[in-house]
């Protein structure tokens, strides 16, 4: 009853279109039965605001394919889509610089500013990733090599708080230091912190020539040390070493490459990897299909880790994860490994507890820390997903706080259950 | 103050702590002469341990401490009035430069230059380099978010830093990020770098290198004015390129620097120079240096220069980083501003810059890192004239508002500190200032590190705890 007098206001408040009602949505366990959507920026103002009086939780939704990621919620009563938050409003050519509406799709970004010359350098998995949704999971794929990490591409920032405020962070210029660069705090927060409305972005300009091949190679340590030398050439956008896969011998590995730039730096490194590693050439959709798989891999009901690993120990990490039944994709030049295990019918439950146990350890080991994108929701039961934070709990706890004071923003998905 | 100087003085050593009065007068201000106070003591610790122990000191004693790299900032950043000066310049080793992960374990007081000097032999380099690089530390640098002119291809200290070791102002020690460059959780390293000492204290940084290019391109464009080299840059920016630089100096800079030691031979007829500089490898400089060649040509350069070897590289670039020494030939002081505007602003801001040091009557030129829109109004000023004094300050506040207007932002390297602390207002309301605070308060809640910067003081009532002002103003001694 609550809820529904609630969901009133909001229609009061915002229109009945902004609220829409549909069968439940189980998220880890809470089932879901309402979404609002508002239609700009100050009517999630607005809406927040409204759902913290009424004492209800939301599920911050951008283009939905990260919804799952965290820890199992401890609260949520709708979801808060920015679906309507679309549109480029300011995209400069001349600058290579443009103002996005968080429900925007990369997709369509790059469509808009690849006709003038310029690329986006955000590389989510999934064809509806928002804006908002990529900066707030921070969602990395395999071009992030050459484009940098999603925090590399912000600006500036423009969020609302749960309290119902509204305030900006950075700018629409290339460099800046003024003030504390809080779209850093924002970026990788996965919403528990505050709700991105519209974000200024740095754009790259398009390559010259894009070429993509590919290479077989055999012995892991191998194929790791080629991998990382291939990842540091002048060209390398891309650089993906798949193992443990089915097909693939257990220590060999496919490595697929994307190489951007001025022609002749292309042409150069291509006929390297031609001559060094037995490249052949792969049509330039490969890498689209390498980035989808890495968001859906290993599929339903397995689970999909994030780990940053060293170069040195990729190898070593390899190795540890496919003695654990793991399919892995690394990008040896972003210094992250994706790993996905399919879990057995049956046995599923000791088989989740001896992936995790093996997982963290190895993670570690790699020199970096793991989280956990997909999982069942009985896995997260009891579980962390987000790796061994306890050292910075009390400063998660105390951001959460003053950012969220109501809780009421992704509740218990963050790490330490915040 | 007898007991603070006693317990500091035993765990630093006698020579570690520093209090009496000619010891005290060169850390009466940074780079920015026109804000000064005078710190009760300054300490120079030689290890985190230390550092915790003299942090905890000063909250017992409720004293205000600053940290400080070398004291070259420009934005009075480590100013302590009253407060205790940390300054880590002695915690200067580096414990790991890692060849294969390309990555550099430092302490804060490690100078920037010398770390790349460490790691050439490798082949890397570290790649945020601020013009005071050689004395300049990477503590400074992280606290401040140091850029300089290779930014433009490389970023800012923040692409740079993978972990941070920090003291934090009630004298805990955390540990931020990973070598790998990411970690599960808030970026909080993110939210550190740039932070200006508000957040804590650096004590060990581990910081990406980079390989050092297979090739140099340096070109030096001649143009008649100011306005038509900033068109050079925006057509080379819309051209789709990226050089590692992108720097102009002025008809009044390039006299200054002809006059003095870091004489470069540049034409003192001409309105503006541009250096470009190119880095990659063989295969794609030719092509790129004719790019560049052609469009400055096009734009109205009357000349433009390719650097023949290394002495004539090192030649161009000893007149854009010898700059801001020359005009000390100019006037006693010497205000260094900093903004940034878009670039595409770059033509008509500067001509209006250039106006307002007219209209008030000073002596103003220009040397700036064209490529970032980062511009570098230089005031040569005599403070001890207060009317003069009053002009330079009244000049500079119009140039800030100017930039803000055409959309840029009041510091683009050198930070906020106490200098523009009063004007964040132009850039931002006070909801925006509040969330930073709310990240302040979650780490220095009563203020005590590094009080009185970043934060206004006028308009907003900024320290959102006023025992925080208190606190830099306790009497010592």
């Amino acid at each position: 009853m609550v809820q529904a007098a609630a969901l009133d206001r909001v229609r009061d408040l915002l229109g009945a279109e902004a609220v829409v009602e549909h069968a439940p949505v189980d998220l880890d366990g809470r089932p879901v039965s309402a979404t609002v959507r508002p239609g700009n920026a100050e009517a999630v103002a607005q809406t927040l605001a409204l759902l913290e009086d009424c004492g209800l939780a939301a599920f911050v939704r951008g283009g939905g394919g990260r919804l799952g990621v965290g820890n199992r919620p401890s609260g949520g009563d709708v979801i808060l889509s920015t679906e309507r938050l679309v549109g480029i409003d300011v995209f400069e050519p001349a600058e290579g610089v443009c103002h996005v509406r968080a429900g925007t799709t990369i997709a369509d970004i790059r469509a808009r500013v690849n006709s003038e010359g310029w690329d986006v350098p955000l590389d989510p998995p999934g064809e509806r990733s928002t804006l908002g949704g990529t900066l707030a999971a921070a969602a990395v794929g395999p071009r992030c090599h050459g484009y940098g990490l999603p925090r590399d591409a912000l600006l500036g920032l423009e969020v609302a708080f749960s309290t119902g405020e509204r305030t900006r962070c950075g700018g629409r210029v290339v460099k800046n230091v003024t003030g504390y660069d809080m779209g850093k705090l924002y970026t990788g927060s996965f919403g528990s912190l505050a709700v991105i409305e519209a974000a200024w972005l740095r754009l790259r300009p398009l390559p010259q020539q894009v070429r993509c091949l590919e290479a077989r190679l055999s012995g892991l340590a191998d194929a790791c040390a080629a991998s990382l030398t291939a990842s540091r050439r002048e060209s390398s956008r891309v650089t993906c070493m798949a193992s443990g896969v089915p097909g693939l011998a257990a220590d060999a590995a496919r490595v697929v490459f994307e190489l951007t730039g001025d022609t002749a730096a292309v042409e150069r490194d291509a006929a390297w990897l031609e001559a060094e590693l037995g490249a052949s050439e792969l049509p330039a959709t490969a890498i689209d299909a390498l980035r989808e798989h890495q968001g859906t891999f290993p599929g339903e009901g397995g689970l999909r880790f994030r780990i940053g690993a060293l170069p040195s120990r990729l190898a070593a990490l390899h190795a540890a994860l496919q003695a654990a039944g793991a399919e892995i994709l690394s990008y040896p030049g972003l210094r992250l490994v994706y790993a996905g295990f399919r879990l057995p019918a049956g046995d599923s439950e000791d088989a989740a507890d001896r992936i995790f146990r093996a997982v963290a350890p190895a993670a570690a080991e790699a020199g970096g820390g793991c989280l956990c994108e997909s999982a069942p929701a009985w896995a997260k039961a009891e579980r962390e997903m987000h790796g061994d934070v306890t050292a910075l709990l009390p400063y998660f706890r105390a951001l959460k706080h003053r950012f969220d004071p109501g809780h009421i923003l992704n509740p218990g998905r963050f790490a330490g259950g915040l | 103050m007898p007991d603070l100087l006693a317990t500091l003085r035993a765990i630093v050593g006698d020579a570690g702590c520093l209090s009496r009065p000619e010891e005290l007068l060169v850390y009466e201000c940074d780079g920015l002469t026109l804000h000064s106070g005078w710190p009760a003591a300054v300490v120079l610790p030689r290890s985190r341990s230390e550092v915790q122990r003299v942090v905890r000191t000063c909250r017992e004693h409720g004293v205000a401490f600053v940290p400080r790299g070398a004291g070259t900032g420009l934005s009075g950043g480590a100013l302590a009035d009253a407060g205790v000066v940390i300054e880590c310049s002695r915690m200067n080793r580096i414990h790991e430069v890692n060849t294969v992960d390309r990555y550099a374990v430092v302490e804060p007081g490690v100078v920037n230059a010398d770390l790349s000097a460490v790691t050439a032999a490798a082949g890397l380099f570290y790649a945020p380099d601020p013009s005071s690089q050689q004395v300049c530390t990477i503590g400074g640098n992280i606290a401040e978010n140091s850029g300089g002119p290779h930014t433009l291809k490389y970023g800012t200290t923040t692409n740079h830093v993978l972990a941070l070791e920090l003291v934090l102002p009630d004298g805990s020690v955390v540990e931020l990020g990973s070598p790998t460059g990411w970690a599960p959780g808030y970026d909080l390293v993110g939210a550190f770098v740039g932070s200006e000492g508000t957040l804590g204290i650096v004590t060990c940084a581990t910081v990406k290198l980079e390989a050092i290019p297979e090739r140099i391109e340096t070109l030096l464009a001649v143009f008649p004015d100011v306005v038509t080299a900033c068109r050079g840059v925006g057509e080379i920016i819309q051209a789709g390129l990226v050089p590692a630089a992108l720097e102009i100096i002025d008809r009044r800079t390039i006299a200054a620097v002809e006059a003095s030691v870091y004489r470069a031979g540049l034409p003192q007829d001409a309105g503006a120079v541009l250096i470009i500089e190119l880095d990659g490898s063989a295969v794609v400089l030719a092509d790129q240096v004719a790019r560049v060649r052609e469009i400055t040509t096009r734009e109205g350069a009357t000349r433009v220069e390719v650097a023949r070897d290394d002495a004539e590289r090192q030649r161009f670039w000893r007149a854009r980083k010898g700059a801001f020494g020359a005009m000390g030939r100019l006037a006693p002081d010497l205000y260094v501003h900093d903004a940034v505007v878009p670039r595409v602003k770059l033509p008509e801001v500067i001509e209006k810059i250039c106006a307002i040091g007219d209209r008030y009557e000073l002596t103003l030129s220009n040397v700036f890192h064209a490529g970032d829109g980062n511009l570098h109004p230089n005031i040569s000023f005599d403070r001890r004239n207060p009317e003069e004094l009053a002009r330079v300050v009244a000049a500079g506040r119009e140039i800030l508002e100017l930039c803000v207007e055409a959309g840029g932002v009041i510091t683009g390297e050198h930070g906020i500190g106490s200098e523009k602390r009063d004007f964040m207002g132009l850039v931002f309301d006070e909801a925006d200032l509040a969330a930073m605070l709310r990240l302040r308060d979650c780490f220095n809640p009563d203020g005590v590190c590094n009080p009185g910067k970043i934060f206004p003081t006028t308009r907003f009532c900024v320290e959102s705890n006023p025992k925080a002002r208190g606190y830099a103003r306790v009497p010592i001694g």
